[in-house]
Parts: structure tokens; sequence; C-alpha cells
């Protein structure tokens, strides 16, 4: 069954007089358990598709199922519930809130839930996911006090504390050295092989879309290619590594 | 949206506290604000029950008559000296001014001395007081306990403080008998008036006290008018009536004025007295005052009523300054706020897209930036006021101004405060949640 179903997506903005094309048509299928690596240069149309996927936009013209409902017309307020229980978010700045510990920087999405979860809850559940990140000796830290890996793997425990079957991450590497990006790589491998959650992963870097089982490259708001891809494994050491072990 | 209040208002607190110069200084408008409105509030009504309590005890409504003219005067200022104490009312006097006078509602002949009193074997020096049933209506004493003397009976009513000196403090001596000089009285009821010295006299009917003391005439008449601000009028009718019984020419000299202008003729031997006139003389023992206040032509038509209404304006006036530095304080304290949420906004836009991406909806976020400017306007209250209660308390010390600071008061100053917070805070938070979520991630 596929998770998400987009229909001839199109989405226009009108910049000045102008009046561009971000997404010329796009139509696509994401099964469930499907690790989708995104690329394209930018202004190729990846981010707005990031957004509408991420339900953070509407599209202007065509039709986005996500699990099996039509969202693309749904009112703001629909579709903050849908970004609260079925997706989870991974920025690439990690967009932890600074001054605020590691567990309520996890706790953030739960504070939105309907209905209301209590205190005791939240805090549980922010830790359990913490825990799965290996971060709860360090649940009281702020941001500052934590490592570029460790805010992403906080970031990761955000996204993942209300349980959503999609993950969208968007450029998650484009702020971390190679092996910390490996090793974010290699947690969401982990969490579409143990959890079954789909990932959509949006990069403009090869290698690390070769971590994906599949590939779509977007050009000028289209599709480009959609292949299949042999995920690549994250105990293979990173191309840098490799010419500067060559050296 | 109410279930997070605990979340938010912490999310507030916290964040005002990362900036603690710049909430301090953005509550400066709101803390002058509150003090001032608690102030305006403390000193308003502080004046207004001191105002009232004076009515109240003062009786506004009464009018004395005295035997005897204490004008002072003499050659030396061009005034006509009074012609002293004399014994120049008689019980017709009293009769005609109640028959000729209108809006009289209670009046009272009234003669005193001051003699020993013997409960048992106890003694005490006081004064006595002979005056009709209708004293007690005139003052509205409450009877507490027992009830009025009746006419001419040989019964007397005490006042609270002899009675407590004479029986034991607290005692009900309702049905003892006491005797003054060599008549023997039955108390009948204990005053606690306020007014005056009534608190430690022994009050008797007149008759009895006219025999006692050989009298035939009466010291004073104590009129009470029907209705409050008549007593100046009421007491120029008097004046009339007691002229043309008495022989005198109308408009007697008093004032050096007229003086000077030659009108009068011979001077009245008696004394008109409003309880205005009397109450602004009380505690007026240096002789200049004392001359000067009582010489002062036309004081006597100073009523109360006219009293009240200065002190009034008095307090009127100090309240619309501070009605008006507390307003223009809370709103420029409101437009401080306002402008520092809408910084707020503006520094935490990526806060506010992860929040929203994170399954806020646009009335979580505007409810935590709402909270925020209303948990920094209530602050700022709280501590103005602290501050405008120091500052009552010390304008109230220094003016000598009667203060009172009552919870309505604070709970109000707390209310504006927050009002203040919540329709200052509307725009911003609105500004916050309306930011385009998209947007709000892409900034750096």
């Amino acid at each position: 069954m596929s998770i998400i179903s987009l229909q001839g997506l199109k989405k226009t903005y009108k910049l000045g007089d102008n009046i561009v094309q971000a997404l010329a048509g796009v139509t696509l299928d994401i099964a469930q358990g499907e690790f989708v690596a995104i690329t394209g240069p930018s202004g190729s149309g990846k981010s707005t598709m990031m957004h509408i996927l991420g339900c953070l936009d509407r599209p202007t013209e065509g039709k986005y199922m996500l699990n099996g409902k039509d969202v693309s017309s749904l009112p703001r307020d629909e579709l903050a519930d849908i970004r609260n229980k079925q997706i989870g978010f991974v920025f690439q700045g990690f967009n932890l809130l600074p001054r605020t510990t590691a567990v309520e920087n996890v706790e953030v999405p739960l504070l939105y839930t309907r209905p209301v979860m209590p205190a005791a809850e939240r805090r549980e559940r922010a830790m359990k996911a913490l825990t799965a990140m290996g971060l709860q000796d360090r649940y009281d830290h702020h941001p500052n006090q934590l490592s570029g890996g460790q805010q992403q793997r906080v970031a990761i425990a955000r996204a993942l504390v209300n349980e959503p079957t999609l993950i969208l991450a968007d450029e998650p590497t484009g702020n971390l050295d190679t092996k910390t990006s490996i090793e974010v790589m290699r947690i969401l491998q982990e969490l579409r092989e143990e959890k079954g959650i789909t990932i959509v992963l949006i990069t403009h870097e090869p290698d690390i879309a070769a971590y994906g089982t599949r590939i779509i490259a977007v050009r000028d708001g289209k599709i480009l290619s959609d292949e299949p891809n042999t995920p690549r494994s994250t105990l293979e050491m990173a191309p840098e590594q490799i010419m500067v072990t060559a050296n | 949206m109410f279930a997070l209040m605990p979340v938010n208002i912490r999310l507030a607190l916290r964040s005002l506290s990362r900036n603690r110069l710049r909430t301090l200084l953005t509550m400066l408008g709101m803390i002058i604000g509150v003090a001032a409105v608690l102030t305006m509030v403390a000193l308003g009504t502080g004046a207004r029950a001191s105002v009232e309590g004076e009515v109240g005890s003062a009786g506004t409504k009464l009018v004395f008559v005295h035997s005897g003219n204490y004008i002072r005067g003499g050659a030396s200022v061009g005034i006509e000296e009074g012609s002293g104490g004399a014994d120049t009312l008689t019980l017709a006097d009293m009769n005609a001014i109640k028959s000729e006078v209108q809006g009289i509602k209670f009046i009272s002949p009234g003669l005193s001395t001051r003699t020993s009193v013997t409960v048992g074997a106890t003694k005490a020096f006081a004064k006595i007081e002979g005056v009709a049933p209708a004293y007690s209506d005139a003052y509205s004493w409450d009877l507490k306990p027992g009830k009025m003397f009746e006419d001419n009976s040989s019964q007397a009513v005490v006042g609270r403080a002899l009675a407590d000196q004479l029986f034991g403090k607290g005692s009900n001596p309702v049905g003892k008998s006491m005797q003054i000089r060599d008549q023997v009285f039955e108390i009948v009821g204990v005053t606690s008036g306020e007014s005056e010295d009534h608190k430690d006299t022994v009050f008797v009917p007149y008759q009895k006290l006219q025999s006692a003391l050989g009298m035939q005439n009466i010291k004073e008449i104590v009129i009470a008018a029907d209705k409050a601000g008549e007593a100046s009028r009421i007491g120029e009718d008097v004046k009339k009536v007691l002229r043309k019984r008495h022989g005198q020419g109308n408009g007697a000299a008093k004032s050096y004025l007229s003086a000077q202008a030659g009108s009068g003729t011979s001077p009245d031997d008696f004394t008109v007295e409003t309880q205005a006139a009397q109450a602004l003389t009380k505690g007026l023992y240096t002789p200049a005052a004392a001359f000067a206040l009582a010489n002062l032509p036309k004081l006597d038509e100073v009523n109360l009523e006219e009293m009240a209404d200065t002190l009034d304006h008095a307090s009127d006036t100090m309240t619309a300054l501070l009605a008006s530095i507390a307003g223009v304080s809370l709103i420029v304290g409101g437009i401080g706020i306002m402008n520092i949420m809408l910084v707020s906004v503006t520094e935490r836009t990526r806060e506010i897209g992860l929040r929203v991406a994170s399954g806020a909806r646009s009335s979580d976020v505007a409810m935590q930036f709402l909270i925020e400017a209303v948990t920094l306007s209530v602050l700022g209250g709280l501590i103005g006021l602290v501050l405008g209660l120091v500052a009552s308390r010390l304008i109230g010390w220094s003016l000598a101004w009667p203060v009172s600071v009552s919870f309505a008061a604070m709970g109000l100053a707390m209310g504006i405060a927050a009002a203040v917070g919540l329709v200052f805070g509307i725009y911003p938070a609105r500004r916050a949640s309306l930011l385009d979520p998209i947007d709000a991630l892409r900034t750096e």
C-alpha cells in the first residue's frame, strides 16, 4: 500500500510580476517502508515538494493522498494535526530550541497532541525517544552543550516521539561532518528496517542519496528519474575518507 | 487551548528570564502605570472615607444657638465686641424658633454645669447636660443599652466613658441609680455618641437641671435640620427670629467690612453656629486662628456638604492627575510590550516554524505569545503593586492625606495590568500565528 500518492501535483508562486512554477506536475507513489532520496540542485523544486509532502504547504493543482486520505485541500488546523501525528521532521539546521534541554526539545510535538497529553506522559515518551537515540544521559543538556551529531539525534528523537509513519528529512546531514553524516544515515536506515517507518530524504549530495532504497532526481519541477537503489551500507567508508587513506 | 496554560506560562517565564534587562525595561511602563493606579485609588478612597467619616460623625444637620456673644474685637480692629456669656435664651425663644422657622426636625434646649456625681461609694466630677428627649434624635444616638429618658423625669443617660469609669468597663448601668448633688436619677440608657464630649457627660431632663441650678433661662438651643445643607439657612432664619424677639437691629455688625460700612447697630446677645463652623474652629487653639475664624464673615454659612465638596474636589483633582499619569504610562507600557513582543516574534521565527511543523495550530502559537505578553504585563503589574503600596504610604505620610488600599483596588490594578497585556499582546500574537511556516523555517 502506498503511503504517499501524488497525482499531477503542481505548485506555482507569484514572485512580483513573475509566476514561478516550482512543481510542474509530479506524479509519484511511495510505499510504506521505502527510503526515498529526492535529489536535485537548488531551484529544482525538491524543497517545494518536501513542504507539500510535509503538509506545510498546499499544492496549487493536483492531489496528495497521505495514508489514503486526500490532504491537498485540508484546512490549516487539520494539516497541523496530521503533521503532529503522522509526520516527523528532521531539518538541516536541527532547529532545536536554544536554552531548552534536550528532553524538553523532544517534548515539543507532544505539546500539540490532541487530546492534551499529561506532562508526566510527555516526559516519559520523550525520555524513551531520547534513549532510543542513545542520549538518555544527556537529557538535561542544552543544545549548545551537545555536538552536531548529538543535536541531530535529539532532533530525530523529536521527530520520532509521536510515532509517525513518515519521516521527512530535509538535508539532515548538511551541517554535519562525514562521519556524523554516516551515523545519522545509519539511524535512518535502522528506523526503516526495524520499525518500517517510511523515510523521504531531500538532499543534493549523491553520496547521501545513495543510502536510500530509491532515488528520485528532480529538475525544473519535474521528476527526471526514479530508480530503485541498493542502499549503500553505512559500514562502508565515505569516499572522502578513501581519498584521505589513498593519499 | 487552555490546557497548555501551565506550559505556556513556564515558556513565557523562561523566555522573559533570558533577557532580564530587556524584560525589566519593557515592564517599566506597566510598573509606573499600575503603581499610579493603585496610589490614585488609595488616595481617592482614603480621602473619600475620611470626608464621609467627618460628615457622619459631625452631624451635618445641626445648628447651635448659644446665649451670649463671644465675638472678639475691640477698637483696635474696628470690630464691635460681643456681649460675652449671658443667659439670654429662653424656652419661649425656642418655641418661637420652632414655630416660625421652617425645616426644623428636632429641637432641644440645653444647659449644663460641671459637678460631682455619686454612685454608691464612687464619686466623679462630670459635665451634666440638661436637654429634652429630642436631643437624642438630633444626634442620632444609638443607645446601647437602654433608651432616652422621658421628659421632666428623674431619669438620666450617661456617656459610655463615664459609665465605664463609674460602673466598670463594658458594664450595663441601666436600672442603677446615681446621685447628682441632692437629686437621685435612674439611669435608663448609655450613649456611645462620638460627637463632642458626649462620652463623659450625664444627660438629664433640662427641667431638673434648671431647678437644681435655679435657672429660668437656657444656655443653648440645639436644632437638627430636616435636610442636610439647610443648616445655614435655618441659622439665618433663627437669627432673624431672635433679633426681632430680643429687639436687636437687623444685621448686627460683626465683620470689619460691615463695621466700616456702618451698617450695624447693636451686637446680638446670642450666637448662631452651624456644626460646620464648629467643626472648623474645633482644635484651633491659637488665639490668632480662633480670632480669624470666629470673625470670618459668613463662616457659619459653610456647611459640611460644602466642606465635603471641597475635600472631594481636592481628591478629584489628585485622582485626575494620577489617572492621567496612570493612563499614559499604561498606554506607553502597553506599546512597549507590543514592541518587544513583535521583536520577540521576529527573533523566534524559527522557533515558531518548528512548532508549526511539529503540529502546533495557529491558535497554539497565538496563545503562547499572548500568554507571554500577559505574563510580562502581570509581572510588571506585581512590581507596580508593591511600588504603589509604598508610594501611597509615603504620600499619605508626607501630605498627611488619608490612604486606604483595599484588596479590590489591588485586584483592579492587577486586572488592568492583565488587560493591557492582553490588548497589546493580541497584535504580536496574531502576527506570530500567521507566519508562513515555510518562511519561518527558512529564516536563519
